[in-house]
This record gives structure tokens, C-alpha cells and sequence, in this order.
């Protein structure tokens, strides 16, 4: 007995033997180990960085001549009602993107859902603009909103109503941005919906029809709680999205007209890249950063409110 | 038999050494610079001016045979991306420049004062420079690079549109008073009348006198005409500056235009005419009569399907007190990481001097972008001009023309000239003037406190 221990395989495996024969948990930090270096190096790095800057002044090209001001950026900023300002329309875009791309790309989740004939093209169809760069569907949408020779104009009055320079009236700049990056994500929204609806178990369905539910109450009672998971995961992803909107207004409006779509990441844009003002852009980053963490901690915390938790 | 031998050892391994040390010599000699400004978009390859360039980087290399110009191509967002470049210490050596990102640079220690250029390379002199672009790049006794060329600001106007008004054309030493005048007889309604007609018909405008809009580049000049200004000259504070009585005269005459004496399309006007014809083909086919505007410009109106000369003319700014312009000039400056390399400083400071010489600033004339800080050069360009009256013209508005102020202060377009672009596009949209002028000094000058401080 005392023999067998002492020849037995386990005690002959040197360093590298042992580790890889060891729990199957230690390999795993073997294979996280690329991403978890990605992550140091490109996010926590540059993070932590940022949050340095936003308490220096640096201007320039040597980071060892940036002077360190404290908390003054921060103190700054609160009256900077040119970022207030932005930050309110970050918030006006995400009020009007975030529920009516919700809905709009349920209703087209529920059609590309049904066992009808083409849906696979419609849903190919539907994602194109996801992979499309921003650019080029930017194009797409300046020339249907051109307010001579847009399509939309021509539509609005062939049926009789009132036409608008969409992108060059500050009442209507804003929902033409909200109108295009709908657009743009539905059909990300539409997959996210779709994994969502075809989770719902069957059997539900047939046992409400049994109880003589109509279509509607059948979605309104059924479908809809069952989808509350991937409502809440499309609602904490799109606030989070719609308060880092910059692109759609960088290439068509460029904030304008008259600061109507200079949202915030656009003004953080221009103080770093433009003004070179790195110190106080990355204050801004950071307060950009909070409220969209102070949102998001809000809506988990109303959705344990309301006694959801455990769908999660 | 050992001896010789050796003796042969020794040759060899001398023969080597002094090989070695040639080598040596030479390799230290010889200088590579990165250069950017001297490639053309891929587009126009082949065109006078890539041909020009490769001339003058070829003539330059034969005249000194120890230094490599390595042309890049500049990326784009250019002004951005050299900062960063020169954070990185990718920057190149020597590089073309819009001035507006000279304070920028200077404030990030990126380019070198080139007045020790002057004594480095004595043909290089500074009688060459027109005194209006050196003034530039001159700040306090320091030399921020070199001018190359730029524009001032000046009126274009389509000589058709005034003859089918029956407007005579304006002379260069014409007044607000005339101006007005003159935008009043250009508004046509489609029976013809104009502004001053009683009859006018508000709602069938064919022609408008003039373009008005917010950018602040685009009339700053009136305000200085007006013997006003926007900003102190210490740089310190607007406030006195932009809301004094001058500078809201101006601003005033600048809104009546459009809201009062409606010659000029009101922003909404002007976007629809951009959306359906483009903006210069509106104004060669007389939808607007005259526009300001700097001298590449030009490019643009001449490769408009429908240019002919008889629809481009320029004249000077109407004076008011004064006459004034505003100077946009671009320059060549050497990277600040040179001050250390003696032997490839020398060699920019030369190439400097190649490059702000009357030979090369002549293909100026090719470009058709902007006049030559070389003023042997610019005096030449007009004699060989397609359009010498047009380029006489542009010289003789450099006489009133003022730096354009983002040479000046370091984050100019985003802390001062875009709040300014803000309030003009309210004041422009029927905003109250003193409330707007009132908001955007309060906003700027805690701006200017905070960058001051």
C-alpha cells in the first residue's frame, strides 16, 4: 500500500503537469487569459487614464506637462450649460429612440415571426442597415429628407400634408436623427425580439386559446410577460446606446441647426478632438459615464421594485 | 612568408576601416525628411500641380544630394491627427499647415520657432513674405513657421445678375450705404421689380442680393469695418468687445438684411436653394448675386458645369469706418523634436527656403487655391492669370486684411467661434440681438477666464 502511494502518477507530475491536470477551473484562466489582457491593455488601461486626465489640464502633446487642477474641470462643468444643454438632448433622443424602436421593432419581430412565406428575406432584409456603415445610410437619409427632392416631401404632399426642412428646422432636426437611428437598429432589436418570442412555450398560447383569448389578449397576457427579460435587456441596452449617440449627428447635422442635435458624446467629441481640451472632455466623459451607470442601477432597481428579479 | 602575410591582414582590415569610415561619414551626412504637404489626392495624379510638386522635390534632392524627401500624403482630419502624431512622436519633419492650428500646436509645443532658420540658411530672408501673411506666424519675437499662401476675404459677384437688374457693378472703395443700396435694386421678384418697388412681390423672389450666414469667418470683417470687434486684444474677455455698440451695429446690419430688408434668403431659404441646385451653381445661374468668400473658391465656380467668365467677377468689402478683411493663410512648419537634431534641422530649414521660394510658390498660379505669400510670386501670378482682373483684385483686398483670430488663441473654434456661430444662427432666425449677444459673452468669457487662469 505504502509502495503504491509512494510510485503513484500524481506525486511524479511536475509545475506544468500539475497545473494542467489539475481543476478544469485553473485552465479556464488559461483561455480567459487573451480577453482578460485585452481588457486590461485597451479598457481598464485607457480608463484609468481618463479618469487621470479629467482632474489635469492637458492641452498638449506631453502628459508630463499636464498641470494638475483638481476638481476644477468638475466644478467648471456645472456651469457649462453648453454641455447641460447637450446632455438634455441625449436625454430628449434616448425619451423618443429608445421606446419607439422598442415597439416599432417588436411589431416587426411578431411578423417576422409568423410561419409565412419570405420571412427569411424580410429578416436578411430588415438587418441590412445593422451592417451598414453609418455613412452611407447617413447619405441614404439626407436625400429623403432633402426638403425639395426628398422622397418623404414628395409623399407627405401627394397625400396632402404639410411638408418640413427636417434636417434644417431645429423642431424637427432631432426626431429625423431619432427617425434614422430607428431605422438603423431595428434590425438588431428585431433578432433580440425574435430569440425572445420564440422562447414563449407553445403550450401557453394553446391554453389561453382554450380559454377563448383573442389574438390580442393572447399577446397582451401571454407574449408580453413572457418577454419582460428581453424588454428589460433591449430597455438597459438602448438607454445606454441613445446616451452614446454621436455618429448619426456627426455626419448629418453636425449639432445643429441652432444646437438642436449637439448631444453629449458630440460635445465631448469636439472639446477633445477639436479644441483639444483633453483634461476637461474627459471630465465630461466621466460624467456622461455616471449618469448613464446612475440610470441603469435605476431601472434594476425598479425592476426588484416590482418584484421581477427573478427573472434575471 | 609570415610577414607578408600579415602585412596583407593589416591592408585589408585598413582598406576596411577607412570603407567603414566613409560609410560612416556619409550615412551621417545623409538626412531623410518626412514631408507632408507636397503629394496631391490620388485623383490628381498626373495634374500641373502633382507635377510641379515632383519637380520641386526632385530639383531640391539634386541641389542637395545628402537630403531624401519622403512625401506623405496627408490623413485625414489633418489637425487633429497631428497632434496626436506628435504625441506619439510619429509626427513628421516638416509639414503644410493651416495656420488656424497654429496656437494649438504652439501651446503643444509641437513646431519650432523657425527664426533660427534665418541664420541657418541665409538665402532664406523674410523680404520675400508678403507683410500681411508673415504677421501670422509672427508672435512676439517668435516665428511660427513660414507662410506659403492664403486668401482674404472678398465679394463675389455674378456680373449677369447685376446686368439683369440694371445694377452697374460696384467699384472696390464702395460703403455700407451703397451696398444696402445695391442688395435693394439685385432682389428681384418675378415681374422684375425690385426692392424698392412698392409692388414688390414678397412671394415670388427670383433673385436675392446676397447671402448671409452665421459662421463667424464669413463676417467677422464687417464688425471690424465698423470699427468694431469680438474679442479684447490681450485676448481676455469679450466682454466690451462683442456686445459694444460697434460690433451690434454691425450685427444688426448684417440680421436687417435678411429679416428686415429681406435681400438675402432667410437660413431656411438659403438650406433649400443648397438642397436644390447647390449653392454655387444658384449663384452662377443668378438665384443669388453676390456671396463672401475666399479665393479657392474660384476652383469650385470654374469646374461648375455651367461657369463662364462673364458670371464671376470679385470686389473688396464695402467700408463702413474702415476698410477690413479677414486673412486665411496656410504655412510650413518644422516639428519642435528638430531643435535637437542639428543635421536634419539644417536640412528642413533648407527645404524651407526652397519651398517659400519665388521658383516654386510661381506653380501657385496652377493651383488656383490662393495667392503666394511670395509677393515676387503673387505680383507674377497676376500677369499670367487667366483671370488677371480677378487676381489683381484679391491682391489689392490683401492692402485691408486682418489675421484670421484662430491664429491667435489656442481653442478658438470651439470655445469662442462656435458659441458666436451659435448666437448669429438665433439672431439670424429672429432671436433678440442684445439677449443673444448678452448669452454668449457670459458663456465665452467663462471660457476665457477658465483658460486663462
Amino acid at each position: 500500500m505504502a509502495s503504491t502511494t509512494h510510485l503513484s502518477p500524481k506525486s511524479k507530475k511536475n509545475l506544468w503537469q500539475k497545473f494542467w491536470s489539475s481543476t478544469n477551473e485553473r485552465m479556464g484562466y488559461l483561455f480567459i487569459l487573451p480577453s482578460f489582457a485585452h481588457i486590461v491593455l485597451f479598457l481598464f488601461i485607457p480608463l484609468g487614464f481618463s479618469l487621470f486626465l479629467s482632474f489635469t489640464d492637458w492641452r498638449g502633446t506631453n502628459i508630463y506637462n499636464a498641470p494638475w487642477v483638481g476638481l476644477d474641470n468638475y466644478d467648471f462643468m456645472l456651469g457649462d450649460r453648453r454641455f447641460w444643454n447637450a446632455m438634455k438632448n441625449s436625454a430628449y433622443y434616448t425619451l423618443l429612440s429608445v421606446p419607439l424602436g422598442m415597439a416599432i421593432s417588436l411589431g416587426v419581430a411578431v411578423v417576422m415571426n409568423q410561419k409565412l412565406r419570405g420571412t427569411y428575406f424580410f429578416r436578411t432584409l430588415f438587418f441590412m442597415p445593422v451592417i451598414s456603415s453609418w455613412v452611407a445610410v447617413s447619405v441614404i437619409w439626407i436625400t429623403i429628407l432633402d426638403p425639395q427632392a426628398g422622397i418623404l416631401n414628395y409623399l407627405l404632399s401627394s397625400v396632402g400634408l404639410p411638408t418640413f426642412n427636417w434636417l434644417g428646422e431645429p423642431a424637427t432636426a432631432m426626431p429625423s436623427i431619432v427617425i434614422i437611428a430607428i431605422w438603423k437598429g431595428l434590425g438588431f432589436q428585431m433578432i433580440i425580439w425574435l430569440a425572445g418570442l420564440q422562447a414563449v412555450p407553445q403550450v401557453l398560447y394553446e391554453a389561453a386559446s382554450i380559454d377563448g383569448a383573442s389574438g390580442w389578449a393572447k399577446f397582451r397576457h401571454v407574449t408580453l410577460p413572457l418577454l419582460a427579460p428581453t424588454s428589460f435587456f433591449l430597455f438597459v441596452t438602448g438607454v445606454i446606446g441613445s446616451f452614446q449617440v454621436f455618429s448619426p449627428v456627426y455626419v448629418i447635422t453636425n449639432g445643429g441647426p441652432r444646437g438642436a442635435t449637439d448631444v453629449a458624446v458630440h460635445r465631448i467629441y469636439l472639446r477633445a478632438f477639436e479644441g483639444f481640451d483633453m483634461g476637461y472632455a474627459s471630465a465630461q466623459a466621466w460624467v456622461l459615464f455616471a449618469i448613464i451607470f446612475a440610470l441603469t442601477v435605476l431601472q434594476f432597481w425598479v425592476r426588484r421594485r416590482s418584484g421581477e428579479e427573478t427573472l434575471f | 612568408m609570415f610577414s607578408k602575410s600579415a602585412a596583407h591582414v593589416l591592408r585589408l582590415w585598413g582598406l576596411m576601416l577607412v570603407v567603414v569610415s566613409v560609410f560612416t561619414v556619409v550615412a551621417q551626412d545623409e538626412v531623410t525628411l518626412d514631408v507632408i504637404g507636397l503629394t496631391v489626392p490620388p485623383d490628381e495624379a498626373g495634374t500641373p500641380l502633382d507635377i510641379s510638386r515632383q519637380d520641386f522635390i526632385a530639383n531640391f534632392q539634386d541641389a542637395n544630394p545628402t537630403i531624401t524627401i519622403n512625401a506623405i500624403d496627408a490623413p485625414p482630419e489633418f489637425d487633429t491627427q497631428i497632434i496626436i502624431d506628435l504625441a506619439a512622436g510619429t509626427a513628421p519633419d516638416v509639414w503644410y499647415q493651416g495656420s488656424g492650428n497654429l496656437p494649438n500646436l504652439v501651446a503643444a509645443e509641437g513646431i519650432l520657432d523657425v527664426s533660427v532658420c534665418l541664420d541657418l540658411v541665409p538665402e532664406l530672408t523674410l523680404d520675400r513674405f508678403d507683410p500681411n501673411f508673415l504677421a501670422i506666424h509672427q508672435q512676439g519675437d517668435s516665428l511660427w513657421g513660414l507662410p506659403d499662401g492664403g486668401t482674404p476675404m472678398v465679394m463675389y459677384y455674378n456680373p449677369e445678375a447685376f446686368a439683369n437688374a440694371g445694377v452697374a457693378e460696384p467699384s472696390m472703395d464702395w460703403t455700407w450705404d451703397e451696398f444696402l443700396t445695391t442688395m435693394q435694386e439685385l432682389t428681384l421678384d418675378s415681374e422684375g421689380r425690385n426692392r424698392l418697388d412698392p409692388d414688390f412681390d414678397e412671394d415670388n423672389i427670383v433673385q436675392y442680393g446676397f447671402r448671409v450666414r452665421h459662421f463667424l469667418f464669413e463676417w467677422i470683417y464687417w464688425v471690424w469695418q465698423n470699427g468694431g470687434d469680438v474679442i479684447s486684444p490681450d485676448g481676455t474677455t469679450v466682454d466690451g468687445y462683442l456686445n459694444s455698440p460697434e460690433t451690434i451695429e454691425a450685427i444688426t446690419f448684417l440680421r436687417d438684411l435678411v429679416l428686415v430688408h429681406g435681400v438675402a434668403p432667410s437660413p431656411s431659404a438659403l438650406d433649400q436653394l443648397n438642397q436644390q441646385f447647390g449653392f454655387l451653381t444658384a449663384f452662377l445661374q443668378g438665384d443669388v448675386a453676390m456671396f463672401p468668400r475666399g479665393h479657392w473658391e474660384m476652383v469650385g465656380l470654374r469646374n461648375n458645369e455651367i461657369y463662364t467668365e462673364d458670371r464671376v467677377s470679385i470686389i473688396a468689402n464695402p467700408r463702413n469706418v474702415e476698410g477690413a478683411t479677414v486673412i486665411y493663410e496656410s504655412g510650413w512648419v518644422i516639428n519642435a523634436a528638430l531643435a535637437d537634431q542639428p543635421e536634419r534641422l539644417q536640412a528642413a530649414c533648407a527645404l524651407l527656403e526652397g519651398l517659400t521660394d519665388v521658383e516654386f510658390q510661381n506653380s501657385k498660379v496652377i493651383s488656383g487655391l490662393e495667392i503666394s505669400a511670395n509677393v515676387e510670386a503673387a505680383a507674377a501670378a497676376v500677369d499670367v492669370s487667366e483671370y488677371p482682373e480677378i487676381s489683381e483684385r484679391f491682391v489689392m483686398a490683401l492692402a485691408d486684411g486682418r489675421p484670421d483670430y484662430s491664429t491667435r488663441y489656442a481653442g478658438w473654434a470651439v470655445t469662442i467661434e462656435e458659441p458666436i456661430n451659435l448666437m448669429m444662427e438665433n439672431i439670424l432666425a429672429g432671436a433678440d440681438i442684445e439677449e443673444e449677444v448678452a448669452f454668449a459673452v457670459e458663456e465665452i468669457n467663462r471660457e476665457l477666464e477658465r483658460a486663462n487662469n
